[in-house]
């Protein structure tokens, strides 16, 4: 796949034989390397020093702080870290694909046991993850990567936090669309774990439908699309709901039987995912307790790592393209390369807000892609978040991010004892 | 949060008092004695407090900033790392590791910090995160029905980052010592709930004895003391 006359073999920092480019990052470039102590392949990336000169790049620093917390079979591993010519370079295990390539691939049949295994891989993660008490907050397909010896690894940290602190507010500004919680949606900013789940959830029935399960384009698509796939919910079923803060009524459909979604799926499968996709957070299904489900323990058994299929060609550009389907609302389309994934909203710490406007979010990619698509249902919405509708670039919100901020902190003067 | 203690590299990376209290070569070449670096520390702390009232971070920035330092002065010399700088990039660092939602960039000169952040970053090893005895504070507190002892106790707290406590204790380890501290001194009886405890008191009292120490020491003119500390390290343009 690569250009062999391109392969640079560049010593960096004396341990790392640099190797070709495997793609531009967020921050930076992403190059592969030959670990010269451990003669193990690895991925360095090379992160950007910020126009803004805010040193070395927030979304850069969170994933040191956390990934130096979380060593675990399934998260990537953080082998090392250096500056070298005044950038910083952080140096991962290498991952030959993720989970999205495997999706995408026509060529792979996946068995309910080959689910299984993902599933299982991606539950233990997130197990880990909360049980350190962070919150990975991306989940999707994209980001569970896959070693070359079939294991699945959690990757990008870059929205990841520390949560644990009662009542500490976060940003509803996170996970890409098609893999966010409803409460998120309507803009909760106390939540926990369960939200992790729920993207898990999604990853759970994209794989077996092998194509994204709610596909929303605009935030208030986004709910519509699971209100029709779960009914809409009733206060019964989630109490606090009504209480969110952009909470909006939705007309009631009954939830068509999960089955008819899930035709392939078996009774476990489906009861599982039910769970995971429970509407109250508190009522959701934990990542622990999905792992302890009888779904797992019945036949057939979760396929093991090493047997898993690889897609054909990795990391290759077309296999991450999707086919757009019209007649579901625009695709956001994966980057051709991981590395260079659309990130959204990552702004919720305040230190990209300027120079975000050249940070595309799924927002923006998505009303890329249809140009020209109808903005007649600007004046219903009746938020303000979403920016598909105006079919083109964003401005880069200052009033928006500023309100993040401030409720992230609670209170930057106060020195309050609950902020500790 | 007890049990995330105990797995974090916070907690890996507990120090004993003794590899804290080195006197780095390249500083004992200038003259500076131990007490000398500690009073050093102790400036460069007061130092980031009052960056950090300028700049409106919340009170566990403060902590972390304060912590990063000492962790930097483990290894890096006064000498080749300009105390001020240290700080103001420790503060820096620490508003972004925390998720310190204030922009403090603009409120910095940040050209100096940024050379400064890769280089501290690194004296870390790169590990950033900090656990602190105020959340364990507020619980004990709470369950110990002392709630009015709640800003004495926090005053305390406070004052434990003048010292290396933070590199050598867990955190609730100190906590315990503070409200130790506030107790007796104002006459609570906190010996049936310090008994129900399952921790090692000689330890809680090992670090009361040294806070009160510490409070006995910062008696002497610390102002005459700290110029002439700083007189002996390379100067600055």
């Amino acid at each position: 796949m690569s250009d062999l006359d391109s392969l640079i073999t560049k010593k960096v920092a004396d341990r790392y034989l640099k190797r070709e480019v495997l793609g531009e990052g967020t921050y930076g470039v992403v190059y592969k390397a030959i670990d010269t102590q451990t003669n193990q392949t690895v991925a360095i990336k090379k992160i950007r020093l910020g126009k803004q000169k805010e040193g070395v790049n927030f979304t850069a620093l969170r994933e040191i702080k956390l990934l130096k917390e979380l060593k675990d079979p399934n998260i990537i591993a953080l082998i090392d870290a250096f500056p070298h010519k005044g950038n910083l370079h952080l140096v991962f295990e290498f991952m030959e694909s993720d989970l999205e390539a495997v999706i995408r691939d026509r060529n792979i049949v996946l068995s309910p046991a080959d689910t299984k295994s993902y599933l299982q891989m991606t539950l233990k993660a997130l197990a880990f993850c909360h049980k350190k008490w962070v919150l990975h907050r991306d989940m999707k397909p994209n980001n569970l990567l896959l070693a070359a010896d079939g294991q699945l690894k959690l990757g990008d940290f870059g929205l990841a936090r520390i949560f644990g602190s009662p009542d500490r507010r976060f940003t509803h500004q996170v996970f890409a669309r098609w893999y966010r919680a409803p409460e998120l949606l309507f803009g909760t900013k106390q939540y926990g774990p369960a939200v992790d789940v729920w993207g898990a959830a999604c990853v759970f029935a994209e794989l077996l439908l092998r194509r994204p399960f709610l596909q929303g384009s605009s935030d208030i698509d986004q709910l519509g699309k699971i209100f029709a796939a779960f009914g809409t919910p009733k206060p019964a079923q989630w109490p606090d709901m009504v209480y969110l803060p952009d909470y909006v009524e939705y007309q009631y459909v009954p939830a068509p039987p999960l089955r008819t979604l899930f035709p392939m799926a078996s009774d476990d499968a489906l009861d599982l995912l039910s769970k995971m996709f429970a509407y109250d957070p508190k009522a959701r299904i934990s990542a622990q307790q999905a792992l302890e489900h009888r779904y797992f323990t019945s036949p057939p058994a979760a396929t093991n790592p090493a047997s898993l299929p690889r897609p054909s060609h990795k990391g290759d550009n077309n296999s991450k393209v999707p086919e757009s389907n019209p007649n579901e609302g625009p695709t956001v389309l994966s980057p051709p390369r991981k590395m260079r994934r659309v990130m959204p909203n990552r702004n919720d710490g305040g230190e990209e807000n300027v120079h975000n406007a050249e940070k595309l979010d799924d927002h923006v990619s998505g009303s890329r892609l249809t140009t020209g698509r109808s903005s007649s249902r600007t004046d219903t919405i009746p938020m303000s978040i979403d920016f598909s509708v105006f079919g083109s670039r964003p401005p880069p919100r200052p009033t928006i991010n500023r309100q993040f901020i401030n409720e992230e902190s609670c209170s930057g003067s106060l020195m309050m004892v609950e902020d500790l | 949060m007890a049990a995330n203690f105990w797995t974090s590299t916070h907690y890996q990376q507990l120090m004993h008092p003794e590899d804290v209290d080195v006197v780095q070569q390249l500083d004992r070449d200038r003259g500076i004695t131990l007490d000398d670096f500690k009073l050093v520390k102790m400036h460069i702390s007061n130092y980031i407090t009052k960056m950090a009232q300028l700049v409106k971070v919340r009170q566990r920035v403060v902590a972390t900033a304060i912590t990063y330092m000492r962790r930097v002065y483990t290894r890096k010399s006064l000498t080749e790392f300009d105390p001020r700088l240290v700080a103001l990039t420790s503060l820096y660092l620490a508003a972004k590791a925390e998720e310190n939602p204030e922009d403090i960039r603009y409120r910095f000169d940040i050209k100096d910090i940024l050379e400064m952040e890769m280089k501290i970053l690194e004296a870390l090893n790169y590990y950033l995160v900090v656990f602190h005895p105020y959340r364990s504070l507020t619980q004990f507190l709470q369950d110990a029905g002392m709630m009015d002892l709640m800003q004495f106790t926090w005053g305390i707290v406070n004052d434990t980052y003048k010292m290396d406590l933070i590199l050598i204790h867990p955190p609730h380890l100190i906590a315990l010592a503070c409200i130790y501290i506030a107790s007796v001194s104002k006459d609570k009886d906190s010996v049936a709930w310090f008994e129900e405890l399952r921790v090692d008191m000689n330890v809680v009292k090992n670090i009361s004895m040294e806070i009160l120490d510490f409070y006995d020491s910062m008696k002497n003119n610390i102002e005459e003391r700290v110029n002439v500390i700083f007189g002996k390290l390379p100067s600055r343009s």
